[in-house]
């Protein structure tokens, strides 16, 4: 049986490497099961992968989860400021209430997690550092995803949207003051030639994305015991190797921004409360407002340790 | 079915269906749903529209329809033909002045216009039959301008630009500005060329401009102004920090309908249909090919051929220069029979893995791709400057225009070949402005 | 010379069943003009207020995005009117009227089964849209019914008006590709 697994990033990225071990895995177990991946969006693009996972036209891929937000009003809960405080938090979310019941609205649209994963990522700024919800006011940004748009909005911030990849152009002519995007995505489009200060993921951190190796649900039920066996082991070899790299992307961008000359800051544990208060007020809000059972899933997510 | 099997089988299946005479567009979306149905199943074609729909969803293509404003809105006042005319006024010493004034023309209309059609109407509807009038062979005039006008898509803005950087996720910024030394080189050698002909014919004292004072060549200074204005205030939202190149196409559509109208008095709303409805025709055109280009892409990629072809190339061993020149080989082969935008939207997955793998530079390699497509435009049997000729000077026969530009095909060719010796033609500007790329 | 001249438009004679259709696809193209304006209105408006005001965003590309996705696909079958999508004419123009004719009628056939079959799903797909309540997923959040409903209108127009060109060449009252007769 030929399985096809879609994602956007390219050979050498994390993400491509974790599909990468299951794909490896499965062909060694021998089962008569073949993983194809595509990868740099050379089969769908990024956001538009979803849909076809759900209806059975494309049996795998490693997604962002809130870029089906608009789909399922929950999922924006996977992508939102100061829900998730460091990796080894995030470790533990995947395995609490909270994360069954994400995993059963995913049931609703045929839809199953194979491999947990959260990455990290940092704020950048042209001029000055940011740490904290004053730094940004009256800011040009760019932000990553919904959440942190009406938070840094609520900050006083003016949100520019634009692709990651256009950060780079928009900082140097002066478009934007500041972005928020993944460690990753910080390295990967040298975005440290362009700034005086970066502030990584570290011991706080507000910018966390959900991002798991999916499945369509039927199609995993109507392979073999065998098969279904080989993919469930593959897949927890790869989420063990998942996170430790994704710990260690979060040391890497800072050492690249060091080496590059660039200021490190750091967020404080008040930093991080105020930012989370300020999202109280607006990103959580609005995402309770928005969902029918929001505030529900909101207290499960909240109350994981 | 071996991928490379069943591309060689997408191949044979494209060139008849396209030569059938169905649209480009359409005709790649019948092979493809054709192969898609055989290969992957009748549910995939419940993907089709989901697909169409996506590859349009993009921020960048807006700058397409805007560009494309920016020229028809400027070629449909006589601000084409006082451009010529200011130059020609500056040049009437040189022999062969009227042709250079032209292929000045040319250039300076092709930085504000993202399509080739469009300067080469802008400047021809004055040039052609003023070049016929002082004796210029009806070949020189006709081939100048489809030549020159083809200038439109290598110097910025271009539209094809903007394709292959979507296509190729590279910096369209970038792209931009490579394009501008290879199109100046261009235009010294066209107009090298134009010179050495005239003087050879013997005509060479019949063939220079007729004569102004200096009063007339200053008057007519001002009205270049409009041009300049476009061009700067188009260069400072881009590199100034106003606005992503993306967003910049949109000031310079709404500045030169602003100058149509208020300078060149374009008030009438007949007239500003005309311009309306020209663009509005050739971006939906080139947009429906980019939308029907993403599915045969598709297509491409999930039945793995794409990848196949990539590395198949990989393992073949050549010297870089020989894969480099069948590359320029294939490409000119497609120029001939797609427009550009399709030629890029379809050979770009395929190709760029290949090019970079054989470590050449994307965005040289977007200078090279450009040129090759300019000779796709004034060659039959889809040559989209042709028709404009056609229809500036329907009595020119189609081999007098083709004849004439073949000594200006021969220049690209020339250009083609700098390019490779000298890479930094294409590189250094993007480079000096933008920082040094990956 | 292939079909691209900018004086050629699709024929429809005396026959009503054709003048109103091209009327349809004119109209079409109006809207489709109006919104590559409006695109660029709005995004002017977008530079205005975040380089002049230094105001967030939040709309704008979005709208930009369907407008001109939409004014694509409304604009197919206007183009069509026009004879704007590009051909390569080599064969049929090599071939006598007879075989030119027929060649015409069934790649006119092929495209309206190909048109057809994506109006169909993309009808599918629209309705799935509307039936889940899908919002893009953004700060605006737009209900994405809108924006795909150009998917079923655009081809559903384009459908039409090629419909019309086939009934049209075998009728007699326009050429085959629009070619002039040899
Ligand atoms: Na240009
Ligand atoms: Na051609």
């Amino acid at each position: 049986t030929d399985l096809r697994l879609s994602h956007q990033w390219s050979d050498n990225d994390v993400r491509h490497k974790v599909a990468k071990i299951v794909a490896d895995e499965v062909a060694a177990a021998d089962v008569d099961l073949d993983i194809r991946i595509f990868p740099t969006q050379s089969l769908f693009k990024a956001r538009e992968q979803y849909t076809p996972l759900s209806r059975g036209q494309l049996d795998m891929t490693v997604l962002p989860l809130s870029y089906a937000g608009g789909q399922q009003p929950a999922y924006n809960l996977t992508l939102m400021p100061g829900l998730v405080k460091n990796h080894d938090h995030a470790a533990r979310l995947n395995e609490s209430p909270f994360m069954d019941a994400i995993e059963e609205k995913m049931a609703g649209d045929d839809v199953m997690v194979l491999v947990h994963g959260y990455l990290a990522g940092g704020f950048a700024g042209k001029d000055e550092c940011i740490t904290s919800p004053a730094d940004v006011e009256g800011k040009q940004m760019r932000a990553a995803g919904k959440a942190f748009e009406q938070m840094l909005a609520g900050a006083g911030a003016s949100i520019a949207s634009m692709a990651s990849s256009e950060i780079y152009n928009a900082m140097q002519t002066g478009v934007l003051d500041a972005a928020n995007t993944s460690s990753s995505s910080f390295v990967s489009y040298r975005i440290y030639e362009q700034v005086a200060c970066y502030t990584p993921a570290s011991d706080y951190a507000l910018w966390f994305m959900y991002q798991p190796l999916l499945m369509n649900k039927s199609t995993f039920e109507g392979l073999s015991e065998d098969q279904q066996a080989a993919l469930l082991a593959g897949a927890e070899k790869a989420q063990d190797f998942y996170l430790e790299e994704a710990k260690k992307e979060d040391a890497e961008s800072r050492r690249v921004f060091e080496e590059a000359g660039v200021e490190i800051a750091e967020m404080t544990e008040e930093d991080f409360n105020n930012w989370r208060d300020l999202a109280r007020k607006t990103s959580y809000q609005a995402f309770v407002d928005e969902t029918p059972d929001g505030e529900t899933l909101l207290d499960l997510a909240l109350s994981v340790e | 079915m071996d991928p490379l099997l069943l591309g060689a089988l997408v191949a044979i299946s494209s060139i008849l269906v396209l030569f059938s005479g169905v649209s480009v567009a359409l005709g790649l979306l019948i092979v493809s749903a054709g192969f898609l149905i055989i290969f992957d199943g009748m549910r995939s074609l419940e993907l089709m529209p989901e697909i169409l729909f996506g590859k349009l969803d993009n921020f960048a293509l807006l700058s397409i329809p805007m560009f494309i404003i920016m020229g028809s809105s400027i070629a449909s006042t006589r601000a084409g033909a006082d451009l010529y005319e200011a130059l020609e006024r500056w040049l009437t010493r040189v022999p062969g002045g009227l042709v250079v004034a032209n292929l000045g023309a040319c250039a300076l209309f092709a930085a504000m216009s993202g399509s080739s059609p469009a300067t080469c109407a802008a400047i021809g509807k004055m040039g052609i039959p003023e070049m016929r009038k002082r004796g210029y062979p009806d070949g020189v005039a006709a081939g100048s301008i489809a030549a020159g006008g083809t200038l439109g898509i290598l110097i910025p803005p271009s539209v094809t630009m903007i394709v292959y950087g979507i296509a190729t996720e590279t910096s369209i910024g970038r792209l931009f500005l490579a394009g501008v030394v290879p199109g100046l080189l261009l235009v010294v050698l066209f107009m090298a060329w134009s010179l050495y002909s005239t003087w050879k014919s013997g005509n060479a004292q019949v063939l220079s401009a007729g004569s102004y004072t200096w009063r007339e060549r200053f008057e007519i200074l001002p009205r270049v102004l409009p041009f300049l204005a476009i061009i700067v205030g188009v260069l400072y939202a881009m590199y100034g920090g106003v606005a992503t190149p993306s967003e910049t196409a949109a000031v310079g559509a709404l500045l030169c309908l602003l100058i149509a109208m208020i300078i060149y008095r374009l008030w009438n709303p007949r007239d500003l249909w005309v311009v309306l409805r020209d663009s509005t025709r050739e971006s939906v055109m080139i947009l429906f090919i980019v939308a029907a280009a993403g599915v045969f892409s598709y297509m491409l990629s999930s039945l793995f051929i794409t990848q196949s072809i990539a590395e198949w190339i990989g393992t073949l061993d050549v010297n870089r220069w020989v894969l480099m020149g069948a590359v320029n080989v294939f490409l000119l082969i497609a120029g001939f029979f797609l427009p550009p935008v399709a030629v890029i939207l379809m050979a770009a997955p395929i190709l760029l893995p290949i090019i970079t793998t054989a470590g050449f530079d994307p965005i040289w390699f977007a200078v090279v791709l450009t040129i090759n497509m300019e000779i796709g435009l004034i060659s039959p049997p889809v040559g989209l400057n042709l028709y404009v000729i056609n229809g500036i000077a329907p009595d020119i026969s189609l081999k007098t225009i083709l004849v004439g530009s073949l000594p200006f095909v021969a220049c690209m060719i020339l250009a083609i070949v700098l390019l490779c010796l000298f890479p930094g033609l294409a590189t250094w500007l993007p480079n000096l402005v933008m920082g040094v790329a990956l | 010379m292939a079909s691209h001249s900018s004086a050629s438009i699709a024929r429809a004679g005396g026959n009503p069943f054709l003048r109103i259709v091209g009327a349809i696809s004119t109209l079409a193209g109006w809207v489709s003009a109006a919104m590559i304006v409006s695109a660029v209105a709005i995004t002017c408006q977008m530079i205005f207020v975040r380089f002049a005001l230094n105001k967030s965003t939040v709309w704008q590309t979005e709208a930009v995005i369907y407008l001109v996705i939409a004014a694509t696909l409304i604009g197919l079958a206007y183009v069509q009117r026009l004879r704007g999508h590009v051909n390569v004419d080599l064969i049929p123009l090599a071939l006598p009227m007879r075989a030119r004719r027929v060649l015409c009628i069934f790649t006119l056939s092929l495209s309206i089964a190909m048109v057809g079959t994506m109006l169909w799903y993309g009808y599918e797909f629209w309705h799935f849209a509307w039936e889940r309540g899908w919002k893009s997923d953004t700060v605006w959040g737009v209900r994405l019914w809108i924006p795909y409903l150009s998917l079923p209108v655009g081809l559903g127009l384009f459908a039409l008006q090629l419909i019309a060109d086939l009934v049209a060449v075998i009728t007699g009252v326009d050429n085959p590709f629009g070619l002039e007769d040899i």
